[in-house]
């Protein structure tokens, strides 16, 4: 053997054993640190302020029996409020993981918006939060983003939420130093979609789902005019102006992604997509959806909420209805997640509330003899509950922790640590949050 | 001996005259002072989501969009993230809308210059500058598959399109 061919051959066996130990079988590098117990993290806010006393409590029966275990019946003076929904078909979800059911929002307004920034940052946030603006500390996303190893593109990350508004900003924040670049995709289906929910049409498909198809040589000329005239401008439409950016391989499959969804609904398959004899809610839609971008797009990192539950304000007996809808909801994202390859046993999916409910109810009584509540920062409305589910070899299983045990600032720290990367965060942003929620590991 | 002297002082005197000469000035050439900027710098404010949508569709069919329209595209926009990617849907579905003004490619190449012009003016708001001018022809000329459309549609989803 030659010198040349030796020092070969020690160079390649040195890089395998380096580099061997950080590849999957299905041949990704693993983050640097090696740490990743999963590749993929669902987070579910199972918002719009629910009480522990409707849903681990169970004051009015068992309202999420596809969740938690437990046959207690509806009290029998709301029943006639409740929509027909498909009964659980499995065990329950608190079977695959571990519930904290005296989980804490212990800080801040008890506003959807702070429980949501909160929940989405790993930070309490305080009166000063300003709607108008994007969060001052990095989202999950970003962190994401920026210290998983290898980085991943946008496709990989999304926010899907059930509103507009505020909740646009939710997918990156204002600090310099992550920002767009380490955004999430972030979609609100219903509204891409033009829903009526007046008359259940969506109105989209007229207005965006018959775009003008170039083919790649058409694509080639147009992009060599715009360079030119981009070239000859001095400004430049990006960053926080124009939202997260995406390479054009993944713009294509978004673009291709939107189209689909745009003709599917032009043909009335949204009209009941789940087929069941309750009727469609903006949480059951969003859920839908979610479903559709985990099917597509499989994706490390993902965060949808619901908020429907929200009727409570004016409607107690609707609110009971809409957490026994979203329990539904979530069963169908555990049941695509677990049968969609590349995520299935290969996912730990977090759901919890943003904030509660206050203790005593508001003067609103809706036609069952019931009183609606608020949440105004009382005691209650910072009682919430977390479940964690995930495979056995990572999460505890059927594991219930019934003492007061974890915030909603802690899960984000949780998600860094299941994805990898949480040592790669600076210390800085690290002493803001909470801590990992330990206890759930096996 | 006297003839030779008397030269000498003649050529002498002869060299003095002529090598006494008028110093030149010290010429110094200059050109003014020009700041020199990139096209469309002025334009630095950057159009809302309903100006972009509205001043697009104008720029295209002539009219004015209706408001029913509007608030339709603008919740779309608003409803994804990527807002390069939803302009650019916007756009492509205005193109293919029945009503948007696109010129043919005879009326094009019959007066380029005139075509190119009036482009810049109609989406920019403002003339090309000569190079701006010679080098979008030059492209125009060179690929000679470069519709109208294809132009249009570069004007609208670059980033000058996005300011005003």
């Amino acid at each position: 053997m030659n010198r040349r061919k030796f020092l070969k051959q020690i160079g390649l066996a040195s890089a395998g054993i380096v580099g061997a130990p950080y590849i999957l079988p299905a041949g990704r590098l693993f983050a640097k640190t090696g740490a990743r117990k999963v590749n993929h993290v669902v987070f579910c806010l199972y918002a719009g302020g629910v009480r522990n006393l409707e849903s681990v409590h169970k004051t009015e029966g068992n309202l999420m029996r596809h969740t938690f275990s437990g046959n207690e019946n509806i009290s029998p003076d709301i029943i006639g409020g409740m929509e027909l929904l498909p009964s659980p078909t499995g065990v329950p979800l608190q079977n695959f993981g571990t519930l904290f059911k005296e989980f804490r929002y212990a800080q801040g307004p008890t506003g959807h918006f702070n429980g949501h920034t909160t929940a989405i940052t790993g930070v309490y946030t305080n009166t000063e939060l300003n709607i108008r603006e994007r969060p001052s500390s990095p989202t999950v996303f970003e962190y994401y983003r920026k210290h998983n190893s290898p980085s991943q593109s946008a496709l990989n990350s999304w926010w899907i939420s059930d509103s507009l508004g505020a909740y646009t900003a939710l997918n990156y924040s204002k600090d310099l130093t992550y920002g767009p670049s380490y955004g999430a995709n972030f979609i609100q289906p219903l509204s891409l979609l033009n829903f009526n929910s007046n008359n259940f049409t969506f109105q989209g498909h007229t207005a965006l789902g018959n775009p003008k198809e170039f083919n790649v040589n058409e694509k080639n000329s147009i992009n060599k005019i715009r360079s030119q005239m981009d070239g000859f401008f001095g400004g430049k439409y990006n960053g926080l102006d124009a939202g997260v950016v995406n390479n054009v391989q993944d713009a294509e499959r978004l673009n291709a992604f939107i189209k689909d969804i745009l003709s599917q609904a032009n043909t009335g398959a949204y009209a009941n997509p789940y087929g069941i004899s309750a009727s469609m809610n903006g949480d059951l839609y969003n859920m839908y959806f979610a479903e559709k971008v985990v099917q597509e797009f499989k994706p490390e990192l993902m965060v949808v909420n619901m908020q429907s539950i929200d009727i409570g304000h004016s409607n107690h007996t609707s609110y009971c209805n809409n957490i026994r809808k979203a329990d539904y909801a979530l069963s169908r994202l555990w049941n695509t997640i677990q049968n969609t390859p590349g995520m299935a046993n290969d996912t730990v999916l977090i759901v919890a509330p943003e904030i509660g409910r206050n203790l005593n109810t508001n003067t609103l009584m809706d036609s069952f003899g019931r009183y609606a509540t608020d949440h105004t920062g009382d005691a209650t409305s910072r009682e919430i509950f977390c479940l964690v589910m995930g495979p056995s070899g990572v999460i505890k299983q059927n594991q219930v922790i019934s003492s007061v045990t974890g915030e909603s600032i802690d899960i984000i720290p949780t998600i860094c640590d299941l994805l990898g990367y949480y040592s790669e965060i600076p210390m800085m942003y690290k002493a803001r949050m909470g801590r990992i929620l330990n206890e759930a590991y096996v | 001996m006297y003839l030779i002297k008397k030269n000498i002082l003649v050529l002498f005197l002869l060299l003095t005259i002529i090598g006494c000469k008028k110093k030149d000035p010290d010429y110094v050439y200059e050109v003014n002072t020009e700041q020199v900027t990139k096209t469309g710098t002025n334009k630095t404010n950057l159009k809302t989501n309903l100006e972009f949508i509205s001043i697009c569709y104008s720029d295209l069919f002539g009219t004015t969009i209706t408001n029913d329209k509007l608030i339709i595209l603008s919740t779309a926009y608003e409803s994804f993230g990527d807002k390069k990617l939803m302009g650019d849907i916007i756009i492509r579905n205005f193109l293919n809308t029945p009503g948007a003004q696109i010129p043919s490619k005879q009326f094009m190449t019959n007066d380029l210059n005139g075509f190119i012009t009036n482009s810049y003016k109609k989406f920019y708001n403002r003339t090309p500058s000569e190079m701006e001018l010679w080098s979008l022809k030059n492209i125009i000329n060179t690929d000679t598959s470069i519709t109208p459309e294809q132009l249009y549609y570069s004007f609208l989803t670059s980033n000058e399109y996005r300011f005003y």
